[in-house]
């Protein structure tokens, strides 16, 4: 402290006596300096004294001197010892965290306010970047430490900025090369930061080789027993992976899933060294790390992949040999069950090479059942047991093989020397424990899903309850339990068992139906009003087993048949009570969080209520149940027309009559349309018939027209001729006049001679006879 | 598996125009008629073999749409090879090629090997670019060029692997650096000429090693 006040000395000058600066003005003056001297000296001391005051005056230096501050990064970018200040000051400034020292520390966070201030230029931020380019140590160390501290309190816009400006990523994953330590531990940090939930930025960063880099991180710190920079380094891993398809391919594809093997290797002596927290810790990242790879939320193919590359890397081997170390911390230890879980989940040849596994204990077992050895076991911690379930369940998952051995050595005939799964189950579904209770029964029920022939194997599972009794089936004595348990877990467990057993499957049905009691407790449950929340899961669960003994009823049982149960239900719930007691279970907290994820994931063992396999079957069979009561009521209701009321009968008619009109309209206009249609096929047979005489007539009409003007040359000499024939005709006619005129003119002439021969005659003229003759003719 | 070189290539080129098809025709010998559009970038890899040495390619497929630009230029840098495409049926995809080259000349490595690829040759019908074309603009850009089509995997295999012997033959020459990890070249495991017990350590140290190789 007394050499920043030997330093603010020779800035400020001596004070005046008596009067102390105070802090704000002490910034101002300084900032004054940084602003308006001209010397490079004088700037560069001023600058260093504000990021001495950075810290104590906070707000001062950040109110006052950001600009002033921003400015020398503009333009003194060539010195580094200015730059390096100017840096560590706006990192100070820009700080999340309050400082010890700090003048009147405020409540509302300054240092994300001046951040804000800061970014609100996206140019600063760029500046910064390529600050990061500049070897100097003192530039570039301070640009990464403010980087990493804005990312902090903005990282959605510090991401945006550094996506779009050139070569932003690069420019960072570059310092991961860098040789000073302290650089690239805390370019570690920055990048953490900076892949956290983008995608494309993770994408980028795997790019750049980030894998490879970080594995040589890795391995030059020791691998697991390496300090926080291993654990950085796998975070930071982490962070790529998480939820990104094309890293985890990339992942699987640059086969670095081989380069993790040397992360497993236990050294000899651990034992007597044991596990130091920092181990802990980096184990753990890498048991998140091989599980992100092969979590049951990724594409299948994907999982699948990864874990045969897992297994061929010899991690599962590795995995289960610290499965079966001794001296594993707990937790560790519950992560690896899982982490051994996914990685078998699905996968047939992984599956078998764990059911393969023997543990070193004498006489050796089997891995799985030293496994569910401690999962029935009550002094085992709670989240162990409910790992080794978990592991159980990815052991079952999709494989048939494994599910009929586990139901196999339930059975009467299996080797009953050596301890097996079955009996460890039976054992555990029957205890006192209702947590073993719980555990056995899901696991007995994840060795049902999908696979008929193992439901019907489990019926033939017969009990000696009490030594020299008589035996009686497993279904039996799980009805029986179900009675008489006071304990709620282990009731809900038991429930769920059933109800994966006796879906599609007539015959369990019937079993259970026949044991003596078991209609009655399930009426009574679901009939039951209590509204405690456990207590509604449980009618819930009982509503959904009835249900289902309605839905797969082969009608075998006598006083319960598919018409007798829908009765039952009718009559003592009501089919709407009955509808909503089933959506209790759907509605219940537990099932939503149940329903979420495979693995089993309770804080207490209180918790652990519903299971994810379950919440499928529920998923699928409630609207199946539902319609099989609807259904059967329809049935037995006998949906007639006796059955309505006046009104509704009267309403009923209406609208037959109605039909029955529209009916009669639609088939009379079908007609008509018929009709219309040989019309129209009719009319339009004679319009072509038409059409084709038309065109023969045109064609006629042509020819016609074609010889009438050939015949035009005729009918002039017709006229002519006609003209001719009337001149003739005219002079014939003169000639007749003429003819009559001489005619009249001859007789005449006659009367004239003939006077004239009187004449004679009586003049004595003898005339020749011959006259005479012609006047006598 | 091992292999003798890995080379990492980028595929770009205007949204539409079948990168990921391509992809995913020359990964998974299928192809998948429906568009879904990349988002960012997405990754696949083969195995091919050229002069009988096992070369891994490593692929990054590109989002094409104009939002995702400056995310795609991130990747320029540490790219060994890239497959510039266009689509035979949509002139403007052909128009573009000038920017996409200009972007990637400014962003990329010099040696990059640039391979021009006028996709969707199946659809011969539809053809508004002609071949020779896309000859002529590779001819001006020193690209080289090949017409594929994802639906029948038509050239798609010989588009990769050309591009890709292209690359190795310029490692022949010596005219890439395969010990700087940014030129998009990497030795394999056991090729490396570096002591094989510290595989990463090769970076600075085995330089001089590499240039025999």
């Amino acid at each position: 402290m007394e050499y920043f006040r030997s330093g603010l000395k020779s800035v400020l000058g001596t004070p005046q006596p008596g009067s102390q600066p105070t802090g704000a003005e002490t910034v101002e003056r300084l900032v004054n300096r940084v602003t308006s001297s001209t010397l490079l000296d004088d700037r560069r001391d001023a600058c260093r004294a504000l990021k001495a005051l950075s810290r104590k005056f906070r707000l001062e230096v950040g109110a006052q001197g950001m600009d002033a501050l921003l400015q020398i990064l503009e333009l003194d970018c060539t010195d580094c010892e200015i730059i390096g200040y100017a840096l560590d000051a706006l990192c100070n400034v820009t700080s999340r965290e309050c400082f010890e020292e700090e003048e009147d520390r405020v409540n509302v966070n300054v240092g994300e306010q001046f951040t804000e201030m800061f970014v609100k230029n996206t140019g600063n931020v760029s500046t910064v970047l390529a600050f990061l380019e500049e070897y100097d140590f003192r530039v570039r160390w301070p640009a990464v430490k403010l980087l990493t501290s804005l990312l902090g309190s903005k990282p959605k816009e510090i991401q945006d900025i550094i996506l779009v400006s050139p070569m932003g990523v690069s420019k960072l994953m570059d310092l991961l090369l860098e040789n000073r330590e302290v650089v690239r531990n805390d370019a570690l940090l920055l990048l953490i930061q900076l892949t956290k939930s983008n995608a494309n930025i993770q994408k980028i960063v795997a790019f750049e080789n980030a894998f490879d880099r970080l594995f040589d991180v890795i391995r030059e710190e020791g691998y697991t027993e390496g300090g926080i920079v291993v654990e950085d380094c796998l975070l930071l891993m982490l962070n790529l992976l998480k939820n990104n398809t094309s890293n985890i391919n990339f992942f699987k594809e640059g086969s670095y899933v081989g380069k993790l093997a040397p992360m497993f290797q236990v050294p000899e002596n651990v034992e007597e060294v044991g596990w130091s927290p920092q181990k802990v810790s980096n184990f753990h990242c890498v048991l998140q790390l091989v599980r992100c790879l092969v979590g049951p939320n990724n594409p299948v193919q994907m999982t699948s992949a990864c874990q045969k590359a897992i297994r061929n890397a010899n991690l599962l081997e590795a995995l289960c040999n610290i499965l079966m170390a001794s001296g594993v911390p707990a937790d560790i230890l519950t992560e690896t069950i899982s982490t051994v879980g996914e990685v078998i989940r699905g996968n047939l040849a992984n599956q078998e090479y764990f059911a393969n596994v023997t543990a070193p204990s004498n006489p050796p077992r089997p891995a799985i059942v030293v496994l569910l050895m401690s999962m029935v076991n009550e002094k085992q911690p709670f989240h162990l047991r409910c790992a080794v379930l978990y592991c159980f369940q990815c052991f079952l998952f999709k494989n048939e093989i494994t599910q009929l051995q586990v139901v196999q050595t339930l059975l009467p005939s299996s080797n009953a020397a050596s301890l097996t799964t079955g009996q460890l189950l039976c054992s555990g579904l029957f205890s006192t424990d209702a947590l073993s209770n719980w555990f056995s029964a899901v696991a007995i029920s994840h060795c049902l899903i999908e696979n008929p022939a193992q439901k019907e194997h489990l019926l033939h599972v017969l009990l000696a309850p009490n030594i020299g009794a008589q035996p009686v089936t497993l279904i039996h004595q799980m009805t029986t339990h179900l009675q008489q348990t006071l304990k709620f877990q282990a009731k809900i467990s038991i429930l769920m068992l059933l109800a994966m057993w006796m879906s599609h499957n007539q015959q369990a049905v019937q079993m259970f139906l026949s044991v003596p009691g078991s209609v009655a407790f399930l009426t009574a449950q679901t009939s039951a009003d209590e509204c405690d929340n456990n207590e509604e899961l449980l009618q819930g669960l009982c509503a959904f087993l009835m249900g289902i003994c309605v839905a797969f009823n082969d009608n075998t049982v006598q006083n319960y048949s598919r018409e007798n149960l829908s009765q039952l239900i009718e009559k003592r719930v009501g089919i709407e009570t009955y509808v909503s007691k089933l959506s209790l279970i759907s509605r219940n907290e537990a099932y939503a969080k149940a329903a979420k994820q495979p693995q089993i994931k309770a804080k207490v063992s209180t918790d652990l209520l519903l299971e994810f396999e379950f919440c499928k079957l529920f998923k699928a069979l409630e609207s199946v149940i539902v319609n099989a009561l609807g259904v059967q009521r329809d049935l037995s209701n006998g949906m007639s027309e006796l059955s309505l009321t006046a009104h509704e009968n009267a309403l009923l008619l209406q609208y037959k009559e109605l039909i029955r009109e529209q009916d009669r309209r639609l088939q009379d206009m079908q007609k008509e349309l018929t009709k219309s249609l040989d019309e129209k096929k009719h009319l339009l047979v004679q319009i072509d018939e038409l059409k084709s005489a038309n065109a023969q007539y045109k064609d006629e009409n042509v020819i016609y027209k074609a010889s009438f003007s050939n015949s035009n040359g005729a009918d002039e000499k017709m006229k002519q001729l006609e003209a001719e024939n009337c001149e003739k005709t005219s002079e014939l006619e003169q000639l007749r006049k003429d003819q009559e005129d001489l005619l009249e003119l001859l007789t005449d002439q006659d009367l004239k001679l003939n006077t004239f021969k009187n004449r004679l005659r009586e003049l004595g003229e003898n005339l020749e006879d011959s006259d005479n003759s012609d006047n006598d003719t | 598996m091992s292999y003798a070189y890995l080379f990492k290539y980028i595929i770009i080129g205007d949204t539409g125009v079948g990168k990921s098809c391509l992809l995913l025709q020359f990964t998974d010998k299928r192809f998948q008629p429906v568009h879904d559009l990349t988002i960012g970038v997405e990754f696949g890899a083969r195995m091919i073999t050229i002069d009988g040495k096992q070369i891994k390619l490593q692929i990054w497929d590109t989002a094409g749409q104009e939002a995702f630009r400056s995310i795609t230029r991130s990747y320029y840098r540490g790219a060994a090879g890239a497959l510039l495409v266009y689509d035979i049926t949509r002139r403007e995809t052909f128009s573009h090629l000038t920017t996409w080259l200009e972007d990637a000349r400014q962003h990329s490595n010099s040696n990059m090997v640039i391979m021009l690829i006028g996709n969707k040759s199946d659809l011969e019908s539809r053809r508004e670019v002609k071949k020779e074309e896309g000859e002529a603009f590779a001819r001006e850009h020193g690209l080289v060029f090949m017409e594929t089509s994802a639906k029948t995997a038509a050239n798609v295999e010989e588009a990769f692997i050309n591009t890709a012997k292209e690359i190795y033959e310029k490692i022949q020459e010596g005219v890439f650096d395969i010990n700087n990890e940014a030129n998009g070249i990497k030795i394999g495991p056991q090729h490396s000429p570096t002591n094989p017990s510290l595989p990463g350590a090769g970076g600075k140290d085995g330089s001089q090693g590499g240039g025999c190789c």
